[in-house]
Formats: C-alpha cells, sequence, structure tokens
C-alpha cells in the first residue's frame, strides 16, 4: 500500500502546471472555476426574447420574472450549501407546503400577528431541515432517500392538517412585509431575494463555516484529518435550506392572502436545476452563489420568455429540459 | 555487485528473461539495468526497499510503462507492451493489492464478468455461466465455490478469486504484488496452497513481497533490487535471512555513511533531554480493535520512528492518538491531560498534527487550492467571530509557501496541479504555524522525489528542533535512522522493543530486529 515506488506522477503533475494557460482559454471559458458560458448563454437568451417579443424588454417584465423566480431564487442559496457539501435535498417544495400552512395556522389559532406567523414558518422550515440533516448524518442514510422520505412525509403532513384546505391570512403587516409592500419602488420579494443572496455570499465566501463546506464536499477525508466535523457542517446546510424554503413559504402566501397545501409540487428540481446550472458540482467541492442565482434567473427568463412568445405550456417543459442539459453539459468539468 | 546464483541453466529459454531493462522518470533513474529469469512451474520471489524498483518492473510488464532501454523475452521471444491488453495477450496476469472486484457479484459472475454465456436474444444463461466457473476453478485447483457473494468472503478467498479471475485465459506468467499484507495466517497458508498449485500447472510465479518470512515458505528462489539495480539472486533453500536482509540495505548504505555527519546535527535536540524529563505525549496500555497494550512516551524536541511491516499497527497508533480510533483502554495523555474520548477536531486544539499516509485521500483537497488547504485545520486562528479574515489567512498561505519552498505559480493554484513533493510540503504547511506539541507523521516521503525529500527532512527537524515531539512511520529504515533519536518496534499493535540512537546500528540490524521480531515465525535463518 505503501510501495509507491514511480515517481511518475511528479513530472506529469509539473507538466500540467506549466500547460500554457493561452491555448486553453476557450476551454477556460467553457469549463473554467465560473461557468462564463453561462453568462454568454443568458446574455444570447436575452438578447433573442427581446428581438421577438416587444413585451419582453420593459421593467415591468423584469420585475415580473424577479417575482416569478423569487421562491427558487431563496431556497437555491440553500441548496448551493447543501449541494456543494456533497449532498441534495429534494424535500424543499413539500417543506414549503408544511412551513406556509404552520405560519397560516399559527396566526389564524395562536395570535394574528406576523411574527408568530414568520416564526412558525421558519421554524418549521428549520425542523425539517434538522431532520433531514440528523438523518444523512448520523444515522449515514443517504440524502437522496433521507429527503425523498421528508418530501413525501412533509407534504402528507401538510395536506392532513387541514384535510387539503387552504388557510385564509388576514394579517395585512404579514402581506406587506413579504408579499405586497415595496420600498422604493422595488417589491418585498425581490427584496427578500437580495437580502437572502448577500447572506449567502457572506456565508459562503467570506465565513469559516463556508471554507469548511467547500472541504466537506471537496475531500469529506481530508476535511476529517483536518478537524473539521463534517456532520455539524452537512446538518448545519440542511437546516438553513429548510428555513429558507420557510421564507419562501412566507412570500408565497403573503402573495395569494393564503396557505394552500398543494403549492409548488416538483418545484425541487427547478431549485436543484437552478443550483447546478450556476456551476455547482454535484460532486461536491465547487459552486458559488452568484452563479446560483444567475442560474435561476435563466430558468425563470426562459420561463418568461417563452410564455411571451406563446409556446404552449407541454413544449415548454421539452425546451426547457432541453436547455438545463445543454447547459449543464457545456459547463460541467 | 551482482552475484550469479548457481540456478540450474536450463537448456531451452526461461519463461521469462529480463535483461538490463532500464526506466527513467523525469530525472529519476528509476531502473538502472535490472535482470529477472523466470521458469515457468517456479514461485519467484522478489524484493526490495521502497524505491528499489519492483514496482516500476511489474508495470514494464504489466504494460503501464514502457522500458528504455534493454530487452524483456517471453519464451524466447522478444516483446513490448505498449499497452496492458498487449501484456495480457501475451500471457502475462497481474493480481494488484487493491482488489478489483464486484462485491455485490457471485464468484463465478466475477470470473466471467464482460464474457458472460449469452443466449441469441442477449439474456444471461446462468447456469452454464455457473458450470463454467466451475469447470475453470476445478482445472486450476482453486477451492472456490463459484456461486458465494464475493462481498461475504474472507479476505484470502477474495484475493484466490482475483488470483483465478487473473487466471482465466490462457496465463503463463503470473504477477503477485504483495498478495498478503491484509491475512491472518491461516487464510495465508490457504493462500499459499492455491498459488502453489497455480504454479504446478507450468505457470511462473513472480511473488513481490515485503515480508522475508514469507519468502521462505512460498518462493523457489528470490531476486532482490537495490535502487533501481539487482542486489543478487538466490535459490531460497541455500540462503538466509542474513543475506538477503544484507542484499536489500546493501553492504555499504549511503546512509550509514551519511549517518556519522548527521548525528552531529541531530544530538543537540535529543541531548539535553534526559529520560527524567515529563514526556509530551504518554501512551500507557493502549488498546482498541488494532493496539495491544501499547506503551510510548514521546519527549518534547525528540524524533521517535515507528518501524515495523505494514500492517503491523505503525499507522494505528498515529490514527488513536488523533483521535480517529478511540481509546478503548489504557491511558493516552498529552501533557498530562487525557485523550480519551477526542475526535480530530479535538486533538488539534490540543496541539496534535497529523500529516496521513495518503495525502491525496486524507491529506489534501485536490481541486482547492493551496490556500484553502494550508488554512483549513487553522481556521479560527483567521477568524474573528466566525467571518474569515482573508488577507490573514493568504499571508499565512505565502508565509508558509515560502517556508517551505513549495514551487507553485502562487497560492491559489490547485493542489492537484502539483509535484508530489510539493503536494507533501502543503500537508506539512497546513501544520506549520502555531507549532503543534507532537508531530503525527505517516510515511511523510513516499512518492516525493529525492531534492523534496531532503527538504522536508529539514522541515522535520526544524519542527523537533523547535520542541515539537515527532512521531514517524516509516518503512524507509534508513530514514528512520537518519532522523530518529529512539526507534521503536511495532509488532502486531504493540511495541515490542524500544532503542536509542546509541544501539541503533546499520539498516540491516534494524530490518534484522524487525523480521525477527515477528511472532510465531519459523524462518530458515
Amino acid at each position: 500500500m505503501t510501495d509507491t515506488e514511480s515517481p511518475a506522477n511528479a513530472p506529469m503533475a509539473k507538466a500540467a502546471a506549466n500547460q500554457p494557460s493561452g491555448r486553453s482559454a476557450l476551454r477556460h471559458l467553457l469549463q473554467g472555476e465560473r461557468p462564463y458560458m453561462l453568462y454568454v448563454a443568458f446574455a444570447i437568451m436575452l438578447v433573442v426574447f427581446s428581438l421577438a417579443s416587444p413585451w419582453f424588454l420593459s421593467i415591468d417584465n423584469f420585475l415580473n420574472i424577479g417575482r416569478q423566480t423569487t421562491l427558487v431564487s431563496i431556497i437555491a442559496v440553500g441548496m448551493t450549501f447543501v449541494i456543494i457539501s456533497r449532498q441534495i435535498d429534494l424535500s424543499v417544495a413539500s417543506t414549503l407546503a408544511l412551513s406556509g400552512m404552520s405560519a397560516s395556522l399559527a396566526m389564524a389559532f395562536v395570535a394574528n400577528n406576523w411574527v408568530v406567523g414568520a416564526l412558525a414558518g421558519l421554524g418549521t422550515g428549520a425542523l425539517i431541515g434538522l431532520i433531514n440533516g440528523v438523518l444523512t448524518t448520523r444515522l449515514e442514510i443517504p440524502s437522496f432517500l433521507v429527503t425523498l422520505g421528508t418530501l413525501s412525509g412533509a407534504r402528507g403532513l401538510a395536506l392532513m392538517v387541514t384535510n387539503t384546505k387552504p388557510v385564509i391570512i388576514t394579517n395585512e403587516y404579514y402581506f406587506a412585509i413579504f408579499g405586497e409592500g415595496s420600498v422604493l419602488g422595488i417589491p418585498a420579494p425581490i427584496l427578500w431575494t437580495l437580502g437572502v443572496t448577500i447572506a449567502g455570499i457572506l456565508l459562503l465566501h467570506y465565513s469559516v463555516y463556508g471554507r469548511r463546506v467547500y472541504a466537506a464536499g471537496g475531500n469529506p477525508t481530508a476535511a476529517l484529518y483536518s478537524g473539521v466535523h463534517i456532520k455539524q457542517v452537512t446538518t448545519l446546510a440542511f437546516v438553513l435550506t429548510g428555513t429558507l424554503a420557510g421564507l419562501a413559504s412566507l412570500i408565497l402566501s403573503a402573495r395569494s392572502h393564503a396557505a394552500r397545501p398543494d403549492v409548488v409540487q416538483g418545484m425541487e428540481l427547478d431549485v436543484i436545476a437552478s443550483v447546478i446550472l450556476g456551476g455547482c458540482s454535484l460532486f461536491g467541492g465547487r459552486g458559488f452563489v452568484l452563479g446560483t442565482l444567475l442560474g435561476s434567473l435563466i430558468i425563470g427568463t426562459l420561463n418568461n420568455g417563452l410564455v411571451l412568445l406563446g409556446v404552449s405550456s407541454s413544449l415548454q417543459l421539452v425546451i426547457k429540459g432541453a436547455i438545463i442539459v445543454a447547459a449543464v453539459a457545456f459547463t460541467r468539468r | 555487485m551482482i552475484e550469479q546464483s548457481s540456478i540450474s541453466p536450463s537448456s531451452e529459454a526461461p519463461l521469462l528473461r529480463v535483461e538490463g531493462v532500464r526506466k527513467r522518470f523525469g530525472g529519476v533513474n528509476a531502473l538502472r539495468g535490472v535482470s529477472l529469469e523466470i521458469q515457468s512451474g517456479e514461485v519467484h520471489a522478489l524484493l526490495g526497499e521502497n524505491g528499489a524498483g519492483k514496482s516500476t518492473l511489474i508495470k514494464i510488464l504489466s504494460g503501464v510503462h514502457v522500458h528504455d532501454g534493454g530487452s524483456i523475452e517471453i519464451e524466447g521471444k522478444p516483446v513490448s507492451f505498449a499497452s496492458p491488453a498487449q501484456s495480457r495477450n501475451a500471457g502475462v496476469a497481474v493480481v494488484y493489492q487493491d482488489l478489483s472486484l464486484v462485491e455485490s457479484l457471485t464468484v463465478a459472475d466475477n470470473l466471467l464478468l464482460g464474457r458472460e454465456p449469452k443466449t441469441r436474444l442477449g439474456f444471461l444463461k446462468k447456469r452454464q455461466l455457473v458450470a463454467q466457473a466451475e469447470a475453470f476453478l476445478k482445472s486450476q485447483n482453486i477451492p472456490l465455490n463459484a456461486r458465494a457473494m464475493v462481498g461475504s468472503l474472507p479476505f484470502a478467498y477474495r484475493q484466490m478469486t482475483e488470483i483465478a479471475k487473473a487466471l482465466m485465459g490462457d496465463v503463463r506468467l503470473l504477477i503477485l504484488d504483495e498478495p498478503t499484507s491484509a491475512l491472518t495466517d491461516d487464510e495465508e497458508k490457504i493462500l499459499f496452497e492455491a498459488i502453489r498449485a497455480v504454479a504446478a500447472r507450468g505457470v511462473g510465479v513472480i511473488y513481490v513481497t515485503h515480508r522475508l518470512n514469507e519468502v521462505f515458505r512460498i518462493s523457489n528462489r528470490v531476486t532482490v533490487f537495490r535502487d533501481g539495480q539487482n542486489a543478487g539472486t538466490f535459490v531460497t533453500s541455500q540462503t538466509n535471512m542474513r543475506q538477503l536482509v544484507g542484499a536489500i540495505v546493501g553492504p555499504d548504505h549511503a546512509v550509514l555513511k551519511a549517518d556519522g555527519e548527521e548525528a552531529g546535527q541531530c544530538v543537540p535536540p535529543a541531548a539535553p533531554h534526559g529520560s527524567s524529563e515529563k514526556p509530551v505525549l504518554e501512551l500507557t496500555d493502549v488498546s482498541n480493535d488494532r493496539l495491544d497494550r501499547t506503551d510510548l512516551a514521546l519527549r518534547s524536541g525528540e524524533i521517535h520512528g515507528l518501524a515495523g511491516l505494514i500492517g503491523s499497527g505503525r499507522t494505528e497508533i498515529l490514527q488513536t492518538i488523533f483521535g480517529l480510533r478511540p481509546v478503548q483502554s489504557g491511558e493516552a495523555s498529552l501533557d498530562g491531560v487525557s485523550l480519551k474520548g477526542t475526535d480530530p477536531a479535538a486533538a488539534i486544539r490540543q496541539g496534535i498534527a497529523l500529516v496521513p499516509e495518503d495525502r491525496h485521500v486524507q491529506g489534501l483537497v485536490l481541486e482547492h487550492s493551496i490556500e484553502r488547504n494550508l488554512t483549513l485545520p487553522r481556521l479560527p486562528y483567521f477568524s474573528r467571530l466566525g467571518w474569515l479574515q482573508r488577507r490573514s489567512a493568504s499571508e499565512h498561505a505565502n508565509a508558509a509557501m515560502r517556508r517551505l519552498a513549495v514551487k507553485a505559480p502562487g497560492a491559489l493554484t490547485l493542489v492537484k496541479n502539483l509535484s508530489g513533493g510539493n503536494q507533501q510540503k502543503v500537508v506539512f504547511g497546513k501544520w506549520n504555524e502555531p507549532r503543534p506539541r507532537v508531530l503525527l507523521l505517516d510515511e511523510p516521503t513516499v512518492g516525493v522525489d529525492v531534492g523534496a525529500r531532503e527538504e522536508i527532512y529539514g522541515v522535520i527537524r526544524a519542527a523537533a528542533a523547535a520542541g515539537s515531539g515527532v512521531l514517524l512511520v516509516s518503512s524507509d529504515l534508513s530514514e528512520l535512522l537518519q532522523l530518529c533519536d529512539r526507534i521503536s518496534i511495532v509488532v502486531d499493535g504493540r511495541i515490542t522493543r524500544t532503542i536509542s540512537r546509541a544501539e541503533f546500528g546499520s539498516a540491516e540490524d534494524l530490518h534484522h530486529l524487525i523480521q525477527l521480531s515477528q511472532p510465531s515465525e519459523e524462518h530458515a535463518a
């Protein structure tokens, strides 16, 4: 095992380090640390839609795209942490539904106060995240299976609590803070998206915790040997994602003045697609928050543009799927 | 230097004749002209220290590398393998240590993997598959149940499945690369019988090992490599352990001469610390699944070697101290504070550092930059309230790179693009600041070229001179003799003997000490 006689690796590695950077400029553009190709694709998409539809290029429409992508963008920031740490969370849409029910019921039965609702919604999300994290790290069940379970379980609970009926929300503060208010003309959901993205960037790229997330996903064994508590780091990533799913539920229910147990089914796929489009490696250790936001915006813009062009909703799904696979194929390393 | 053995010169061409084969890797002469003859039906042991050239020759024979000079003949016909497939077609099969079996399939499935008998529609002919496998195992006298699930087999039988798989097809030369390092005595017996059965059918077997005892039990002849050259070929029944050890380490070992000079540099750290001083790290009767009442005392400023065979428990001693394995009974303490129930994070806080054996798997995140790797275990030092002080982290990384002379364009270079020696320097750099109380090193110079090796020795000496206690595991005995103040021999998870510099003697003596410490062995010495 220790008998590594061949020093062949050394010269090879040196050759790799000395590789001329000019020659691989195109490859760098396609596959570099940050997926610049994605930026180019986004720009091309904007141009194409602008030329094809007179309504596309307007502030109102962009605010519209922003509002439509809010839920995915916010949860995708958490998912970025989960995927960088080499895990996956399939339960986010169900978590959102259950958190929304929990928030609206708390305001209906405990106290009609937006703080109560917010705490109930965020707390429910965090709790499901904690369950995901603990089952994954302590029982060492793959997170794919754990969250497949909570995907089903949380949705079932959400449907059970009111026997599938929606819960009406009447708190005006709640509507203003999470849904309908605006600052300087910017709607609250977009402000929340910006806030979460900035917080995500700070946490992932400027905190000790962020470094540990990268290490835990990049090489768990080396991270363990370097004294990283991988289980804690991973669990916290799940809690973060669950909490953000809770926040998304507040925004959705404030917008529709009610919480419904059957909302956003299948949204986890858009969230995961955004993260992967944004340059995260499904094998862990690589990715960044701004890329995730861009990935989410691309999917949102695609949806919006295709609607404006009058493409049928069935064909939209096909085009979206093809573009996601193509984009990932081009940008992955 | 090449001793000619008096083996019967057969009239016909041998199965394999390797003549003056040379191989260079960059500036390193891995093989300087080695020769080897294998007769059909013989088990030929191949011995040598790490870096002697055994693996390189095997990689040439298996088509992984192409030799630069010399000739290789199989049954009199000159050959040169450009790929493993060509080597395979010429009848050469290699069994590596790391098994390449699918554990969730049966022995028969594994043997015929990719060559399954199937119907015209592509359905598997399950019965025929088992029958074919059973017929093959019977023809080879290999006692394996074709229907057994590989994952449920003891290690020796898996190894045997691997050998059987290698023998599928027309195999004339079978190469076994340290097949026993993970086996118990009983398992070893079973495996040896299978190997003898294979040889009895006229296959030539090259048996690479570190364990001299095995040579006497399995081989007909033995060839020793040293520094990429032949150091002798012997008929096993006419040689003894002393002769083999002499050939392995060499009569005028370069290190032994250097020893005198080294001693001058090394005495200062060792001398002032009398045995009366309280050790920084102390293990008393420590046991767990791999350790058996280990006793050890490490003084501050001391370089303490752990010598022993692969699998003797050297690595596990380090892992236990670092909190990767539990202390189940006995007492382990650092500066009088117990190490029971710690994990690596706590061990690091207490001032313990580990440079692990496999830097790719355990030591580095290859896809990340030098800076990220260097700062990973010390992140709290570069942060305030959980926020990373990026400038102080990058200053630390740059300083560490300068101090260790890491050759790289910058701290943001990805570690996977560095050479082995520079990667290892990065692993050392992870623990440079603040100075650890105890520095645990597991094979720190494996896969590191000669120049970087000297630099790493300098780093180790500097750490000891600055007051760290250094515990060094190495299979390179000359490395231990050159660096250490004391050396402990590890056998089956316990320390059987500790010798100090005054008692060191030569690498040969140390080799003897290790081999003779092995339990329950009746060797032909």
